[in-house]
């Protein structure tokens, strides 16, 4: 049974990446991360860039250096196309915008469910057999990094899933906030009768506990289901009302027991959230960006940092990263080339990038050793979508610290609320900040436990600034959003799409 | 930490009394930021952006681009189909038939008039076959090492642009291989060995290779150059008819790229010479009647003041050059790194008899 229907799923991949072949030259770009990284921002920036691209050129403007196909002028104009995919939401590209770009300009809403928008290049070939005119159609695929966490769920039973959170909680960095769902769970015999109320008590904490682990202070990533945090439509059905319980693998138990009916319901999960997901979005993707929010995890404190780095490399197992060939195109694409950003690089010096860098290389070391392996590209990269901050040197007279008087800092308007060196910010004037250094030895980061450290205790502290004041091109419509790297992230992941 | 001082985070507003802000453009009187900087304020310079896409990030290489594009049109030309290459191939096809047929029949013949020689026929056929397919496979690993280097050239100024520490050191592994077997770069190569396995960023591992592998390399080549020039200029001013010129100057030209493509990489072979040939006529042809680093003024000085004294003499000077630029062309496509450490040498620094220093 189990061979079937594995089968008949890897058949429907299959169809599924045939008909993607037969209908179009297209590029589908999965873009993710884990909630607050920045996909939104991203996506709407890269857009943004893209679609204004030329009009800026006409202008005068040099924007996106570094992505060739613009920089020798063979870009010759991108457009938003109707939607594809009838029955997934489209990306709020416009409301994104008006967020960023508006009147009262703020960061946009964040990412809850699963989003596409399907964009088309109009560029001039120069190499291969047809030069000249020639289109892609790019469609970028949102979705929250959570959900690939539950991708590892496919190949394990619920014994194991169970056994496995409930030693996830007991560890130090999580044992605080874990403690009254795991007093429950160990409170309740695997083998008493089904019900539904204790099924909802169980299930509430266990979300409860999970997003406890994901709140800001301390800037844990997350334990599967990754649908338990962004439930969307399924909000309340069994298929999300289980938790682990305290189970033995090989275990039996009887028809009607609580064990029983949590071991349905998350075969359920597996069967209509998980599956699908794979099945219709992640299994077709040919270019994979995973944005990740370091300086959160940097800011947390060593605990975070580890914890943001088992999350990464749970997510990049479910990668079908691998060389593409002709045949592997049409019936299993395979994820060719990724790339890792450290978003929000505009709120550190530049400076200090190649450490952010290198601490970034350091948290996906297990991840990029596997994708390289089987013969994906693989690149690291300290981006800013959008850059809110410019650079400048402060100079001080007299020399509170040390022997230097001078810092190297970024100048922006810090969002309402943010602390730094004891101040609170308004949210309206500029400020210029010195984060801070990041350590010169990326291995550093990881070593102590520290977490949800207070301001005031850390070496760096990294505010969160708003966004710029867009600048408006002649036709009135703003130019592309200032970006820091942007141009080098679109070219490795399209570059040689666009010849 | 570790000991080391490190520096708090710090936050400064702009719209505090202290701070003075210092445009790039408009620099704050400077009297004015000492008077605050002695009270213990602060100044706020706003440095040049890191980002801002200047024209110095992405200047146009003329120089670099010339040689990647005549690599291209030869070294690198691969042309699936073409008519030209059909024709050819059918009537290569047709004669080596004919060529089969007439060894046969000799064969039979041999055989018809005794078994001796028509078995000492089939060694002497099959000994002809033996050597073909030997000369088949060194022109083919000549022309794969062509590739190769010219496939090197390009991976090594990329990674050189963006600075990739990676890549570098994948191309200097490669370019440590390309010269194993040269005993006299033993001591460069086990150099740039080592730094491969520290940590040095990849422009610095790339120039350090320039350096150390290329350096003697090219020195060897700008003294064939020197003294093929010289050749080439003597033998025109002496001799006594111009067919004598042409054919000395192109069995000259031959014979220094086939120098100069076994000094950076290996014999090129008959297939592989054409193909040199072509990129470097390509190469000549993008950087125009200048050579890299010359002066229109040089050249019609050196060459007036040579002609004024005697036209056959004037003539030499110019085949001279001419040589000197063939061979440049050729030593910036065969090198298997472009130059960015060393400087590409001009014609000048290559043969400076032709202008009349140290004749």
């Amino acid at each position: 049974m189990s061979i079937l229907s594995d089968l008949l799923f890897e058949t429907r991949v299959a169809a599924s990446s045939l008909a993607d072949y037969v209908t179009g030259t297209g590029l589908r770009l999965g873009v993710t991360g884990l909630s607050r990284a920045g996909k939104t921002v991203f996506i709407t920036a890269l857009v943004q860039n893209l679609l204004r691209a030329s009009t800026a050129a006409k202008d005068g403007e040099r924007v996106l250096p570094v992505f060739r196909v613009h920089a020798e002028g063979r870009l010759m104009r991108a457009k938003l196309q109707p939607q594809p995919d009838d029955h997934v939401p489209r990306f709020a590209y416009e409301d994104h915008l008006a967020a960023l770009t508006g009147e009262d300009r703020h960061w946009p809403e964040s990412t809850r469910r699963i989003s596409e928008l399907r964009l088309t290049l109009e560029f001039e070939r120069r190499k291969g057999f047809r030069q000249g005119p020639s289109e892609l159609t790019i469609d970028i695929v949102d979705y929250p990094g959570e959900w690939l966490l539950d991708l590892p769920l496919l190949t394990k039973s619920y014994a194991q899933w169970s056994r496995e959170t409930l030693e996830a909680s007991a560890a130090a960095a999580r044992a605080p906030f874990a403690a009254d769902w795991r007093g429950a769970t160990l409170g309740v015999a695997a083998d008493a009768d089904e019900s539904e109320t204790e099924a909802k008590r169980l299930a509430e904490l266990f979300t409860t506990y999970l997003r406890a682990a994901r709140a800001e202070t301390y800037a844990l990533s997350t334990l599967p289901p990754g649908r338990f945090l962004m439930p969307g439509e399924l909000e309340g059905s069994p298929a999300l009302t289980f938790a682990p319980l305290r189970v033995d693998e090989g275990m039996e138990f009887g028809a009607g027991s609580l064990a029983a009916m949590m071991e349905r319901r998350y075969e359920a999960y597996k069967a209509h959230v998980v599956k699908p997901f794979f099945r219709d979005h992640f299994a077709r993707l040919d270019r994979q960006i995973v944005l990740v929010d370091a300086l959160s995890a940097l800011n947390s404190g060593p605990a975070a940092v580890r914890d943001l780095e088992t999350a990464l490399s749970e997510i990049l197992v479910a990668f079908r990263a691998g060389r593409s060939g002709f045949l592997s195109t049409i019936f299993r694409p395979k994820i060719d080339r990724i790339l890792f950003a450290a978003t929000k690089a505009d709120h550190l010096h530049h400076t200090s990038h190649d450490r952010l860098e290198n601490i970034l290389r350091l948290l996906t070391a297990r991840a990029i050793a596997r994708a390289e392996d089987v013969g994906a590209h693989v690149d690291v990269v300290a981006l800013a979508a959008v850059r809110a901050t410019r650079e400048a040197r402060v100079k001080q007279g007299r020399m509170p610290f040390g022997d230097r008087s001078e810092l190297e800092a970024i100048v922006g308007v810090p969002l309402p609320g943010e602390r730094i060196d004891g101040e609170t910010f308004d949210g309206k004037g500029e400020v210029a900040i010195f984060p801070g250094e990041l350590p010169a030895d990326p291995k550093a980061v990881f070593r102590g436990d520290g977490l949800g450290a207070p301001e005031g205790a850390a070496d760096y502290r990294f505010v969160r600034f708003r966004p710029p004041v867009p600048r408006l091109a002649k036709d009135g419509a703003p130019l592309p959003l200032p970006s820091i790297r942007l141009d080098r992230a679109l070219e490795f992941l399209l570059g040689d799409r666009l010849p | 930490m570790n000991g080391e001082e490190r520096q708090r985070p710090r936050a400064f507003r702009l719209d505090d009394e202290r701070i003075v802000v210092a445009d790039g453009e408009t620099p704050a009187p400077d009297n004015l930021r000492q008077d605050k900087l002695r009270k213990g304020g602060v100044v706020v310079e706003t440095t040049p952006d890191a980002f801002a896409p200047g024209d110095e990030t992405n200047e146009p290489r003329d120089d670099e681009e010339a040689t990647e594009i005549a690599q291209s049109r030869g070294m690198l030309a691969r042309a699936l189909f073409s008519w030209g290459g059909l024709l050819w191939s059918a009537l290569g096809g047709l004669v080596s038939m004919a060529l089969g047929l007439w060894a046969t029949r000799i064969v039979e013949d041999l055989f018809a008039r005794s078994a001796a020689l028509g078995w000492i026929g089939v060694g002497l056929a099959s000994l002809f076959v033996v050597a073909l397919l030997a000369l088949g496979l060194r022109e083919m690993r000549a022309i794969f090492r062509q590739r190769h280097i010219a496939h090197l050239h390009g991976a090594l100024a990329r990674a050189r642009d963006a600075d990739d520490r990676d890549a570098a050191r994948a191309g200097a592994g490669e370019l440590l291989s390309l010269y194993a077997n040269r005993p006299d770069t033993a001591r460069a190569r086990a150099l740039v060995k080592d730094l491969t396995r520290e940590i040095v960023d990849g422009r610095d591992l790339i120039d350090i290779a320039e350096r150390n592998l290329m350096a003697p390399l090219d020195q060897e080549a700008n003294r064939e150059i020197a003294a093929a020039a010289k050749r080439v200029s003597m033998v025109t001013a002496i001799s006594p008819r111009a067919l004598v010129d042409i054919l000395f100057v192109g069995a000259q030209a031959i014979r220094l790229l086939r120098r100069i493509a076994e000094i950076y990489g290996g014999r090129p072979g008959l297939l592989g010479f054409v193909r040199l040939a072509r990129s470097v006529g390509a190469h000549l042809a993008i950087t125009g009647g200048m050579a890299v680093g010359d002066t229109l003024v040089q050249q019609v000085v050196g060459h007036g003041i040579a002609a004024r004294l005697s036209a056959k003499l004037g003539e030499g000077v110019l085949n001279g050059m001419l040589t000197t630029r063939i061979g440049l062309s050729a030593m910036a496509v065969c090198r298997p790194m472009p130059f960015a450490a060393l400087k590409q040498p001009g014609v000048k620094d290559v043969a400076p008899f032709l202008f009349g220093d140290g004749k």
